[in-house]
């Protein structure tokens, strides 16, 4: 009866340590993944066979930094139909008749709350068109639009620079080149539109 | 076993002959080769059989490579110049097939927001395109599924709406393979056919895999897809620039699975949702690099994963403005 009783305790507690060994596994594996992510510091992702050749937009050098230092922007100037704005819009009289209408009449003004519009002089220069003016004296060029934005959407503004809204562009490896707020929302009607989705799926079963 | 007598070995010589004298399709190009197999590998046979024509003694020449990660940087090579001869004669276009090996000090991770995304489907319409993914039965690696605000369960959500997007009241869900840290696909196959990377994208060897579909039932989140037929896409649109553990072209009866486009992220690039997003909802990057857009998702947003209490540690996280 003492040797069945000791060899009985013996299995009870080889099933407890196979048990307790057992949840030690499982414990471990809840730290995972974070974890190694916490504890690594790789090296700053410098990648030399990606150029500035392998971009097709032209970009410039943010006014900005990010928690990797600085970083590029695509440039919006350039692909402004028209461009430069004073080529109308200078001392002498606009002489077309209904300029006003034929040169920006397709722009439909949806920025804001509804029944408090943005209008034009909330972003653009009065007395330069060549320039956005979000504050009086706080002159922004095109390629710059971010910081004309973000005067108004700072929370946005700080999750595209750390990296949490908008995008970059062809590359996640190499220096940052990011999109700029205009590459994505039309500045005058900035909400996505409603429209159908590219494709559709079947039914899973 | 004892020794086969005179008149089995006929047997077997009479059904090689028949199989020889027949049109090499992929069927009984396989039966013969089981049976032919080990007795012509065995005599040095490696350029096919007298009669064959090119591709079939490239397909020959295929059934007996390796295991993928046991072949030599050789056998690669030689594997890789195979493939991309039988891609121009069988869809008579010219391919280039890598087998870039992962990059030093790179752990992949994805980041899906839930209040961005506006359900267009382009990232679908995008992954079906580069992942050379079949057109007929509308394979699609990543199903969005449309949510009524509060609801947080999947099986609660439309993965098959089809009208225009958005609609109020409800938010998208992105879902694919999440290459899960600990992969209970990768457990549950017999033949070693589907492993994780070193830069943490788990893979198939098509050609390794017998398509039991054991991953498919392993995997929690639906994120293995099966081929029921030969994958047909029109030539015109075969993605050329592919990976051998990636958009190369599957054949019937093989597991395929969202690779986050290993050809393109081992060069550097986005995937081609990432690219093809119209919203922004998704970040890809670098979870080893601190300063990388993900780690700032991890740092400063509300995430979370989906069935996180599986412990398969997907590094695929959803979050909120």
């Amino acid at each position: 009866m003492i040797r069945f009783s000791a060899t009985f305790s013996l299995l009870a507690a080889l099933f407890l340590g196979v048990l307790l060994s057992g949840c030690r596994e499982g414990g471990g594996h809840a730290a995972g993944v974070a974890e190694r992510i916490k504890e690594a510091q790789a090296p700053i992702a410098v990648d030399s066979t990606i150029t500035d050749a392998d971009f097709p937009e032209k970009t410039v050098l943010a006014m900005e930094e990010y928690q990797g230092g600085f970083f590029r922007v695509e440039a919006r100037r350039e692909l402004i139909e028209r461009y430069p704005c004073t080529g109308c819009h200078n001392e002498k009289e606009v002489t077309v008749a209904d300029g006003a209408a034929q040169a920006h009449g397709d722009i439909v003004l949806e920025h804001g709350e509804k029944g408090r519009r943005l209008v034009c002089f909330a972003c653009h220069k009065p007395d330069n068109r060549n320039l956005l003016e979000a504050e009086e004296g706080f002159a922004v060029d095109f390629d710059h639009s971010y910081r004309v934005c973000g005067y108004c959407h700072f929370r946005q503004k700080r999750d595209w620079i750390g990296g949490a809204h908008g995008k970059r562009m062809e590359f996640w490896a190499g220096a940052r080149v990011v999109k700029n707020c205009t590459s994505c929302h039309d500045p005058h009607s900035p909400r996505f539109k409603k429209r159908w989705p590219k494709t559709y799926s079947l039914p899973l079963t | 076993m004892g020794v086969p007598k005179k008149d089995e070995y006929r047997a077997v010589d009479d059904f090689v002959g028949r199989i020889l004298s027949r049109k090499n399709d992929r069927r009984s190009f396989l039966k013969g080769a089981v049976v032919t197999g080990s007795a012509l590998a065995l005599s040095g046979c490696g350029n096919g059989l007298p009669g064959m024509g090119e591709e079939s003694v490239l397909a020959w020449q295929e059934f007996f490579k390796a295991n993928y990660r046991l072949m030599t940087e050789t056998e690669k090579r030689d594997t890789v110049t195979r493939l991309e001869k039988l891609a121009r004669i069988r869809q008579g276009i010219d391919v280039r097939i890598s087998t870039r090996e992962p990059r030093e000090n790179v752990l992949f991770g994805y980041g899906f927001n839930i209040s961005r995304c506006e359900g267009y489907m382009d990232c679908v319409a995008a992954c079906v395109k580069e992942n050379n993914v079949d057109r007929r039965s509308k394979t699609q690696y990543i199903r969005i599924f449309e949510m009524e605000h509060g609801k947080m369960n999947v099986d609660a959500g439309d993965g098959k709406y089809f009208h225009e997007v958005p609609v109020d009241g409800h938010f998208y869900m992105g879902v694919q393979c999440f290459q899960c840290e600990n992969p209970p696909c990768v457990k549950a196959c017999p033949t070693k056919a589907t492993w994780q990377e070193p830069d943490g994208i788990v893979v198939v060897d098509y050609d390794w895999c017998i398509g039991c579909r054991y991953c498919m039932a392993a995997c929690p989140y639906w994120g293995r897809r099966f081929n029921w037929n030969d994958p047909e896409v029109p030539s015109s649109e075969i993605t050329r620039r592919q990976h051998y553990l990636g958009n190369r072209m599957r054949s019937r009866g093989v597991m395929e699975k969202c690779t986050f486009c290993i050809q393109r992220s081992r060069e550097g690039r986005n995937t081609a949702c990432v690219e093809a997003c119209p919203t922004g909802s998704r970040v890809f990057g670098n979870l080893l690099d601190p300063d990388s857009e993900i780690r700032f998702v991890l740092a400063h947003k509300k995430v979370f994963r989906m069935k996180e209490e599986l412990g398969t540690e997907p590094k695929f996280w959803y979050f909120m403005d």
